[in-house]
């Protein structure tokens, strides 16, 4: 089981919101496939560039070596960006459904 | 139709099953070793420079900061839009909620309980990781989801809407005010004393209160809305 690491699990969990984003009509499920592609993409970040035995970048650095601390900070704003996307996009639905009575993108559920 | 239907069906299964495969394979096989400039930089001195003890401290709130401008910026964008671009505005009569009927609505007596112990102690720790956050693993964010943690909690023992969301959104935009200018002010200007040991730290407490406050208003609303708008 040593091919399951993180970038690798991050790049499927990518690539499974994306076929969720093409071939799911509902407006909900698409939103989820977009969480789902996020999530991905924190777990390729927060995971590259990773030396194993190294420690966490907080004061002085001893023998061990660092983590890379440029990642975490990245992930850091994309997690609550991923929030507001999250948000917009629901609130968003919610004026659409109550507006027109639909919850898919088409009249045509198959 | 139903046969075109199926096919492209196919084709999209393909394009993902295929777009992976290439991803993944370039990804397993590439050989050449990159140098890691930024890495070094950012850990080669950061405490004498920041007077951050937390690398992801130093890049967030010094040497990147322009990300933390933007994620406020687009965090509290996304709080007014979900207060301004909302049905339950315009249509405000057909969703009245009956206070007897929220009060007390199944709840039960254990939750009451338990949360009524947990309530100080989670605003505690989530006041402690937000002033901690430039010596500790922590910061503005992380304190900021806690507190809203403990608004939400609320939620469950007290269902009543009785915050005003109008003001919250206004100290929101206070706070983001000032999370843009004392950055602008303190890293992009420099307005520092000569001696920066102790100013860097009160920056990065200041900066990290903010950001927490920030992110437990922004948290708050939406969760709020969501609850006694959105989901009516």
């Amino acid at each position: 089981m040593d091919f399951i690491t993180g970038e690798i699990v991050g790049i499927l969990l990518f690539f499974i919101g994306l076929y969720g984003l093409m071939t799911k009509k509902s407006i909900i499920k698409t939103i989820m496939s977009m969480s789902i592609m996020e999530s991905g993409i924190y777990l390729f970040y927060v995971t590259i560039n990773y030396v194993p035995g190294s420690v966490p970048p907080i004061g002085q650095q001893g023998d061990a070596p660092f983590v890379d601390p440029v990642p975490s900070a990245l992930m850091i704003t994309a997690i609550v960006i991923g929030i507001g996307v999250t948000a917009i996009g629901l609130t968003m639905f919610m004026h659409y459904k109550q507006k027109h009575g639909i919850t898919h993108w088409s009249r045509n559920r198959n | 139709m139903t046969e075109t239907h199926k096919i492209i069906d196919i084709v999209r299964i393909l394009f993902a099953v295929l777009g992976a495969f290439v991803v993944l394979f370039l990804f397993l096989n590439h050989a050449e070793q990159i140098d890691t400039p930024l890495f070094d930089y950012f850990t080669s001195d950061f405490i004498a420079e920041t007077g951050a003890q937390n690398s992801v401290a130093a890049i967030y709130l010094n040497y990147r900061v322009f990300d933390t401008l933007f994620e406020a910026l687009m965090l509290m964008v996304s709080v007014m839009e979900v207060i301004n671009v909302s049905w339950a505005n315009k249509h405000a009569e057909q969703y009245r909620y009956e206070e007897d009927e929220l009060n007390r609505k199944n709840n039960s007596e254990i939750v009451i309980r338990m949360v009524g112990i947990i309530y100080p102690f989670v605003i505690l720790i989530g006041l402690y990781v937000i002033i901690n956050g430039h010596v500790s693993p922590g910061g503005g964010f992380q304190g900021g989801a806690i507190l809203a943690t403990a608004l939400i909690t609320r939620y469950l023992v007290y269902p009543n809407f009785d915050l005003d969301l109008h003001v919250l959104e206004k100290i929101e935009k206070l706070l983001f005010l000032s999370i843009v200018t004392t950055p602008v002010l303190y890293v992009f200007m420099q307005l520092q004393p000569a001696n920066t040991d102790l100013s860097n730290q009160i920056y990065m407490i200041l900066m990290n209160s903010l950001i927490g406050l920030k992110v437990f208003s922004g948290l708050s609303i939406i969760f709020y809305r969501f609850v006694f708008y959105e989901g009516r």
